[in-house]
């Protein structure tokens, strides 16, 4: 079982059933669209990490529509699409509006698990960074906390000698008076 | 990737230090490797004694800036620590606000410093608390500004684009929808946010009593680079530069202890910050 829940999104049936059968057999579990409308619905009922859709389908929602409810509904869903050579130039105006590549039709499977590969490495990168800044902000936070507790300690006692200082060197009480309230300040430390 | 002796280690090392104040630890190769041998591939140099020659000749310092950007760990997340924007939307804004109020007939003028700006997101983070506090208020006039050594970081922070992993550390839905659009796979800052800062390069280990005196300083996460002796003159500036009842902000696991005598820490609800004796 590979770790990537995939939606696959095409009018064309016999596509759609080829895609879902190989890549299952790969290993990945799918779901599967046969139009931007059940995409849709989908896209908001389940998580998904990567949506595979046709770039061109009947109605209003087409492959650009699904890839901005993905992203919509969570920018680290990535898109693939799969696009006509006739509609290359749309499919270069996708990328730029977020897809994470697109592929020519006739499929090509070699190529799309490879796609798929690099896709599944990056989010496994992506979480791991994610854990380590968790965990390296947790640890920021505590030590944040002792050295403040620390700072304010040093702070206060700083202060404490100051006044020390200063009641030790007063004019015109005994020596015995300069003692006795340079000790009261210290115990009140 | 180019690898580093030990003699280019020293003399890079030391050129970093004087062009940046930026220490490096020297048992450390592979952050030099990593990072410089980009730049020095691009100018078709073969190892760091040429790179360090190119740079030192290099009249337009173009060189230089490029490796202060190679070397500069410009990590930085909107809201950060969370406690200094809280302090600041509770405490420091409403006690600055009253003070500066009703002193002259001029509107009041405040005057803010994100010392260390890096991308931006410092900054950005506190004039989004300033509008959420004073919403569209015109009773005072604010001036915020950034700095930073690294000109690719301002040129970001000044274009104000984050990709979704930068969008993603701090913010939250609400203010991702009320203060950034969607502008393809990123985030851009709206204008009503953008036209109340300002970016521009400065290295803080230059004389930079011309930028005038803040009511409020933030200097994070960025005296952690520099030896003992450059923190405490940089800290000394700072108090320079802010205004005898101003603020200063520093990072959540730094300390002014042994660094700068001339600052007391106070302590507000969970937060620290600092204030001339
Ligand atoms: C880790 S970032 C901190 C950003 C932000 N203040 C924060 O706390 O999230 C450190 C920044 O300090 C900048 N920096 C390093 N040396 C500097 C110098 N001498 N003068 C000004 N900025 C410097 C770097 O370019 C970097 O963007």
């Amino acid at each position: 079982m590979k770790n990537l829940s995939i939606l696959v999104v095409d009018d064309d049936p016999v596509l759609r059933h080829l895609l879902r059968k190989r890549l299952k057999i790969a290993g990945y579990s799918v779901e599967s669209a046969e139009d931007g409308y059940v995409a849709r619905d989908l896209i908001h009922k389940q998580s998904f990490d990567v949506v595979l859709t046709d770039l061109m389908m009947p109605g209003d929602i087409g492959g650009l529509e699904v890839l901005e409810l993905a992203k919509e509904k969570d920018s680290s869903i990535e898109v693939v699409l799969i696009t006509a050579h006739s509609s290359v130039d749309t499919a270069v105006q996708a990328m730029k509006k977020g897809a994470a590549d697109y592929l020519e039709k006739p499929v090509n499977f070699d190529e799309l698990f490879l796609r798929l590969d690099k896709i599944a490495n990056i989010q496994t990168m992506y979480r791991s960074a994610v854990d380590l800044r968790l965990a390296l902000s947790r640890t920021e936070g505590e030590a944040g906390q002792t050295i403040q507790m620390l700072e304010l300690l040093c702070g206060k006692l700083q202060q404490s000698l100051d006044e020390i200082e200063t009641t030790l060197e007063k004019d015109g009480a005994t020596s015995e008076e300069r003692v006795a309230s340079a000790l009261a300040i210290i115990r009140e430390t | 990737m180019i690898k580093i002796t030990p003699t280019e280690l020293n003399l890079v090392a030391q050129y970093i230090q004087a062009i940046s104040g930026i220490y490096l630890d020297q048992s450390k190769t592979y952050l030099f490797e990593t990072r410089l041998s980009s730049v020095a591939e691009a100018h078709g140099c073969a190892n760091y004694q040429d790179l360090y020659n190119l740079a030192k000749r290099d009249l337009s310092k173009k060189i230089e800036k490029e490796i202060v950007d190679a070397i500069t760990t410009n990590e930085t997340l909107f809201f950060r620590d969370k406690g200094p924007f809280e302090l600041l939307q509770h405490k420091i804004l409403p006690e600055v606000i009253d003070a500066r109020s009703g002193k002259s007939a001029l509107k009041p003028r405040i005057k803010i410093w994100s010392a260390a700006a890096s991308t931006g997101q410092e900054l950005y983070s506190i004039a989004i608390v300033i509008k959420e506090l004073l919403k569209d208020s015109n009773d005072y006039t604010f001036t915020l500004l950034g700095t930073d050594i690294s000109d690719a970081a301002i040129a970001q922070a000044s274009y104000g684009k984050y990709n979704r992993f930068e969008i993603e550390r701090g913010l939250d839905k609400k203010n991702l929808q009320k203060y950034f659009t969607l502008l393809g796979d990123s985030w851009k800052i709206k204008d009503e946010i953008r036209a109340m800062v300002n970016f521009k390069k400065l290295n803080l280990m230059q004389p930079f009593s011309a930028l005038g005196k803040f009511d409020i300083i933030f200097c994070r996460n960025v005296a952690i680079y520099f030896t003992l002796a450059d923190r405490k003159t940089l800290f000394t500036k700072l108090a320079g530069s802010l205004n005898d009842d101003g603020y200063l902000i520093i990072g959540s696991t730094e300390s002014l202890t042994g660094v700068c005598p001339l600052f007391v820490p106070k302590r507000h609800l969970r937060s620290i910050f600092y204030q001339k004796k």
